[in-house]
């Protein structure tokens, strides 16, 4: 849309609401938001675009690993699909290819609303954004010829590193340009986090860069390095975009403001204080000096803090207005996503404590942790956002509230199942492995049952994917509803809704 | 999506592309609620109480499991030890206290039980020969100090079992002439062993002997020395220094 084709009055036929300001700031506001969205559009939309074929991408390599830990001669014949490559691979198109995409597509639409400027510009951020997606094609490339570094979450070999930092120098500049001329004088919670993660992400990944491949530190340090890195790009990257969306997406939508600027406050920098110290608890009873694991554990504990403040700002704005989650599809992926954020934080704190984590490190709860942190949390809020910002881009509602209902099911059954057996399968591996009466092999015995309900669990995962891939597809290619009412999950109830508001 | 504006109601369905008045400001951002502002209600009592549960249990567990802060402190629930700088050379930083058995336990545990298990009877499955009483270990410190030294490879008879699947690694690289005296110490009195303790200069003096010898011995050379030969400077002095002066075994091949 051309921002100069935007009237300056709204359509007669729809009531405006007014909530306490006069008509006139109200129609400027419209104004103003119609812009911006105008703005975003082409980056937001080439972002998800991508983002979304990486996720289809991603779940196939993600099946295929799955199905070869209980059927390891499946594909084994051909060299660049064996397990030790797929793994690398399907980890790192959800990092990078998925999450950290769609997190940015995310990012640039809230800082440009909160900021309330418009994307100036915005051929450079998609110049960035293809960046991106070369750089993820070289990495994922490399790591099936077999070019992978061997650090976990690091595979992508040195010239697609390469080719990301130069993608991500583009978006981080056009993020800071915004906030440098933003409009207005409050800096909302979500800046501040936002703000955060694109200042926290090249010193964590920068960083690793350097102490792994650039000026390589000694020895069983590398693997120090890889652990603090793993997690620090779950809390600080993925964790302060995560968090920063749902403090966005619940007030907005239930048009209420958060409950406590305090707690915010105290949420957002104790989070900061206390996760970059964590990581190093994965490495219990390593050759590490005791200290160094103790901090981390401890920081972990203290996490605690930040989990239970923003857990609780985000009930306490919720609070009477759960009702809400029966119809709208953004609130129902963003409070499934931070209810799974306080649930993920506290099973961390959990295997972090030497006892636990003595049985459960180097089996698959490992992989529950992360599939927790990465899916059940980030991933729906980032489904959450996709479903609240596309229709204000393409200018049309969601076509199948049937679908997006199947979506969210899916995708919630989908991660719990797989959570729930990876759990399974760690403790009995656990247990198994810390009997000195069974050998190795025996203890994996009791494993592929559990593996099996993962892959089960990992097929309803694809079908959600697929649905909202063909449903994203059709709002793009402009075949979504002309109403002016949204997609409710719900619609004969809406009624209902406005007798609760 | 902000469902909650008060509007006219449509029925959803396929009423897309029917409605020929379509909005030029899309709806959603017409129906949209204000950008989200934050209210200032205070900190409940509750939520200060976990933070201070959370901040006194990862305290604690940080001063339980912190290892005394030690740079090369492993164990996490080392307790402080007042340092005592006795001279006790190499490799006995805080372990004067102990006797040279209790410090041959310490060095046993870590790098000998992986094999020869932390009971002494070793893992016969996987080749791995008996401490508790091997003719080797109770006998002459000679023969004993040769093995650990250097290591030993090929076949091995012990208690009458025939072992070989195992090699054992030379330690000379690795463990000062102090902590292989105390580890032989060790195993010569434990698991009901009568072997008599080994002294330091006793390893020293074997070391030097076989500085120049390449690699690992075999059972031939084992043989070669006989059963009671002690070492040099040892307590005992009943050992046969004669035999002592005789030269190292040949090297095989």
């Amino acid at each position: 849309m051309n921002p100069s084709e935007v009237p300056l009055r709204p359509p007669s036929n729809v009531e405006v609401p007014t909530p306490d300001s006069q008509v006139t700031t109200h129609e400027v506001e419209q104004v103003e938001r119609a812009l911006i969205d105008a703005s975003t559009r082409l980056p937001v939309l080439f972002f998800y675009g991508s983002a979304i074929l990486w996720l289809l991408l991603g779940t196939l390599l993600a099946g295929i690993t799955s199905w070869k830990l209980h059927a390891p001669d499946l594909l084994a014949n051909w060299s660049w699909l064996t397990w030790g490559r797929i793994r690398p691979a399907h980890m790192n198109v959800m990092v990078y290819g998925w999450a950290s995409m769609a997190g940015i597509g995310t990012a640039i639409w809230l800082m440009a609303r909160l900021c309330r400027t418009t994307l100036r510009h915005p051929l450079l951020l998609i110049a960035g954004g293809a960046f991106w997606n070369l750089g993820v094609l070289l990495g994922v490339g490399g790591i099936l010829a077999g070019d992978s570094t061997g650090f976990e979450w690091l595979e992508f070999p040195p010239y697609a590193t390469t080719v990301l930092f130069i993608a991500y120098s583009l978006v981080v500049s056009w993020a800071l340009l915004m906030f440098r001329f933003r409009r207005g004088d409050s800096i909302y919670i979500t800046q501040w986090y936002l703000l955060g993660a694109f200042l926290w992400f090249p010193w964590v990944y920068g960083a690793t860069q350097v102490m792994l491949f650039i000026a390589p530190v000694q020895g069983v340090m590398q693997s120090a390095v890889t652990w603090w890195f793993a997690n620090n790009l779950l809390f600080l990257w993925f964790g302060a975009i995560g968090l920063g969306t749902a403090y966005y997406m619940i007030p907005k939508v239930i048009g209420r403001p958060v409950y406590s600027y305090h707690l915010a406050a105290i949420g957002f920098w104790t989070y900061a204080f206390f996760a970059s110290w964590t990581g190093m608890q994965r490495l219990v009873d390593g050759p590490f000096p005791a200290w160094m694991i103790t901090a981390s554990i401890a920081a972990t504990i203290l996490t605690i803090i930040p989990v239970a403040t923003v857990g609780l700002n985000h009930h306490m704005t919720m609070q009477g207005y759960f009702g809400l989650l029966r119809y709208s599809p953004t609130l129902r992926f963003t409070v499934f996503g931070a209810i799974s954020y306080t649930v993920f934080s506290l099973f961390g704190v959990l295997i972090s404590l030497r006892s636990v984590e003595r049985y459960l490190d180097f089996t698959q709860a490992s992989i529950a942790y992360s599939h927790m942190g990465l899916y059940a949390f980030f991933t729906m809020v980032m489904f959450g956002s996709m479903y609240y910002i596309v229709p204000r881009l393409v200018g049309r509602e969601w076509r199948y509230a049937a679908l997006i209902k199947l979506h969210f099911w899916s995708s919630t059954y989908g991660v719990g199942l797989m959570v729930l057996m990876l759990i399974a399968a760690g403790i009995a591996q656990g247990s198994a492995l810390n009997d000195p009466s069974l050998s190795f092999i025996e203890g994996l015995e009791y494993v592929p049952m559990y593996l099996r309900g993962r892959s089960l669990s990992g097929l309803l995962l694809t079908i959600a994917h697929l649905i909202f891939a063909f449903h994203f597809g059709l709002m793009l290619f402009g075949l979504g509803r002309t109403a002016s009412m949204p997609t409710f999950l719900n619609p004969q109830e809406e009624e209902a809704v406005k007798e609760h508001i | 999506m902000n469902e909650n504006a008060p509007e006219r109601r449509v029925r959803q369905g396929m009423d897309y592309g029917e409605d020929s008045d379509v909005h030029q400001v899309h709806a959603a951002i017409q129906r949209e609620k204000r950008e989200p502002r934050v209210g200032l209600e205070p900190l409940s009592i509750w939520l200060i109480a976990v933070y201070g549960l959370a901040i006194f249990f990862g305290g604690a567990y940080l001063g339980r499991f912190s290892g005394n802060f030690s740079g090369d402190s492993l164990d996490p629930a080392l307790i402080p030890q007042p340092k005592t700088h006795g001279p006790s050379g190499p490799g006995g930083e805080q372990t004067t206290e102990l006797s040279q058995a209790d410090r041959g336990k310490k060095i046993f545990s870590a790098n000998c039980a992986v094999c020869h298990q932390p009971n002494g009877l070793g893992a016969a499955g996987q080749g791995y020969p008996p401490l508790a009483g091997s003719e080797y270990v109770n006998g002459g410190t000679r023969r004993l100090g040769m093995i650990v030294l250097k290591g030993l490879q090929g076949p091995l008879t012990v208690k009458g079992q025939s072992f070989g699947a195992a090699v054992m690694q030379p330690w000379d690289k690795t463990l000062s002439d102090a902590k292989i005296a105390d580890v032989l110490t060790y195993i010569r009195q434990e698991w009901g062993n009568k072997g008599g303790p080994v002294a330091t200069a006793q390893i020293a003096g074997l070391r030097k002997e076989l500085a120049s010898h390449p690699d690992s011995f075999v059972e031939a050379d084992l043989k070669a020395v006989p059963e009671d030969a002690e070492l040099p400077g040892g307590e005992p002095a009943g050992a046969k220094p004669a035999e002592a002066k005789s030269p190292a075994p040949a090297p095989p091949k």
